[in-house]
């Protein structure tokens, strides 16, 4: 069987990135739980897995930190991928992850293909979920981080804010937390891994490239464009080695099976746990 | 004739000499047992700064069953024999004052609410820890350490140390953000709480059925491609 042709679609900085925000967002979900469920057995549980509830805190503030710095990076590493001489075509071009209005009419149209109304959209590089996906980080972090380190300095920011204000961030922090844990072990895992034309896993953040039949179909216009341009050639790339596949399978199911382990515990404990 | 004197003072002799001995056995009277006898003084005691709280502040009215505060009037007459309607609470001196088998009853027979923050579930504090022993003087009086004026002092550097008057703002006791209370006390952290669960209802009620709905979608895709074994235009 000939091997498939493989198109390069993520950069090495773009899966370093990636892998590191897995990590550091799975540990933080672990170590949040454990505190924020530490008043039951299955917070308890958890929490000794890290050294118990004082430990877990210690963790978690130092991920955090290691966060902060990896969104900070990866924000200098944006700009650098700005075209600065050519910047409106830069960030509104086909290319950019900034939504534009194509993005609202494609999920027009693709709501309209939910009901067998229309044909699909024809998506090009990045589709109207991608964007979200991308972009809810940039709400959620600096939220998270603003919050916690409120929380972690509670008696410098009561130097700066009122007293109270440590109330507002400690809701703001745990609410936020709950909805990404929520969005990302739900929508997001099964939108990359689960759904029929993705499953058993959307390969293409850890291999870096996709299969050129599988793009034609997700997104036809990304393909057209690289015709058109005469870059599909030069897109081409090796598929990844068959000991790299095995690795990030196993890497991959893990964490989603910690994912879920979280969020259907979580489900469980959340009536034994108050907000305040 | 019987000299009766004689016999009334060997009888005092009875009574005077182990009263004395007693007194030179006995521990003399403590600090600690001067604070629970007296409501009023005690929390000057304990205080490090000047101590002399007339001086700039407001006198306290008598502890009598009429208790009334300036401007607030609760029925027609202020006067209940438990004191449990009458009195704004936050501003006695025993803040228990009056309450029926008080000796009897633990702090969360009636404070439930108050036992579920983070100070009592996650630090494990008892009441006391706060609040201090009997008398429990309401947080706004004027002598009591939990008063906003010295309670960073008094109370919250015992763990946070450097704590500022803006630091004992925090609302250890916060309401359920979600209920009318927070609306009433705590506005700014119920509106949060709104916002937030609306943000994360709203994220959701898009996200699942649209996910729910592409993975049906492109289930049936695919069954149909299968079945005419070839691709699909839609």
């Amino acid at each position: 069987m000939a091997p498939k042709t493989q198109i390069k679609r993520f950069s090495t900085f773009d899966r370093v990135f990636h892998l590191y925000l897995m990590l550091t967002f799975i540990a933080q979900a672990a170590t949040g739980f454990s505190r924020l469920f530490i008043t039951t057995s299955w917070g308890k549980s958890l929490a000794s897995l890290f050294g118990g509830y004082e430990m877990a805190l210690v963790i978690h503030q130092w991920v955090g930190i290691l966060m902060i710095v990896g969104f900070v990076i990866h924000s200098l590493y944006l700009m650098t991928r700005i075209d600065w001489r050519n910047l409106r075509a830069s960030i509104f071009g086909p290319d950019s992850l900034v939504p534009n209005l194509g993005d609202f009419k494609h999920l027009w149209q693709r709501i309209l293909w939910f009901f067998g109304l229309s044909a699909p959209p024809k998506f090009n590089r990045w589709a109207y979920w991608e964007k979200f996906d991308y972009w809810a980080v940039y709400w959620g972090l600096p939220l998270l981080a603003i919050t916690g380190l409120m929380t972690m300095y509670p008696l410098a920011t009561s130097r700066i804010l009122p007293g109270w204000s440590l109330n507002i961030a400690a809701l703001l922090h745990r609410a936020e937390a709950i909805l990404a844990v929520t969005y990302i072990f739900i929508v997001h895992f099964f939108i990359g891994h689960l759904r029929p034309s993705s499953f058993p896993m959307n390969e293409g953040m850890f291999a870096g490239s996709v299969p050129l039949e599988e793009l034609a179909k997700e997104k036809p216009a990304w393909i057209e464009r690289l015709k058109k341009e005469g870059k599909l050639e030069s897109a081409q790339t090796a598929p990844p080695a068959l000991w790299y596949r095995v690795v990030y399978y196993f890497f991959g199911y893990a964490v989603l099976a910690a994912g879920v382990y979280l969020l259907i515990n979580g489900i469980v404990y959340s009536q034994y746990i108050g907000l305040h | 004739m019987r000299d009766v004197t004689q016999h009334n003072s060997a009888g005092a002799h009875l009574v005077v000499v182990p009263l004395l001995a007693l007194l030179l056995l006995l521990p003399g009277p403590v600090s600690g047992q001067e604070e629970v006898a007296s409501a009023i003084r005690r929390y000057k005691d304990r205080d490090s700064s000047t101590g002399v709280y007339e001086q700039y502040e407001v006198l306290p009215r008598r502890q009598l069953p009429f208790v009334a505060v300036p401007g607030v009037r609760r029925g027609l007459f202020p006067y209940s024999p438990t004191a449990a309607s009458v009195r704004v609470r936050t501003r006695l001196a025993d803040s228990h004052q009056g309450i029926k088998f008080y000796a009897l009853r633990r702090c969360e027979y009636c404070h439930i609410e108050q036992t579920k923050d983070i100070h009592t579930t996650r630090a494990n504090l008892t009441c006391r820890q706060c609040h201090g022993g009997e008398p429990i003087a309401s947080i706004q009086h004027y002598y009591s350490v939990m008063n906003p004026i010295r309670k960073h002092a008094y109370i919250c550097s015992k763990c946070h140390q450097g704590s500022s008057a803006s630091f004992a703002s925090y609302i250890v006791h916060e309401p359920a953000p979600g209920s009318l209370t927070a609306k009433k006390d705590f506005p700014v952290l119920y509106y949060t709480y709104w916002f937030m669960l609306i943000l994360f209802g709203g994220t959701m009620a898009f996200f699942i059925p649209h996910s729910l709905i592409v993975g049906f979608r492109e289930l049936f895709r695919k069954k149909r491609k299968d079945k005419n074994g070839a691709e699909n235009s839609d």
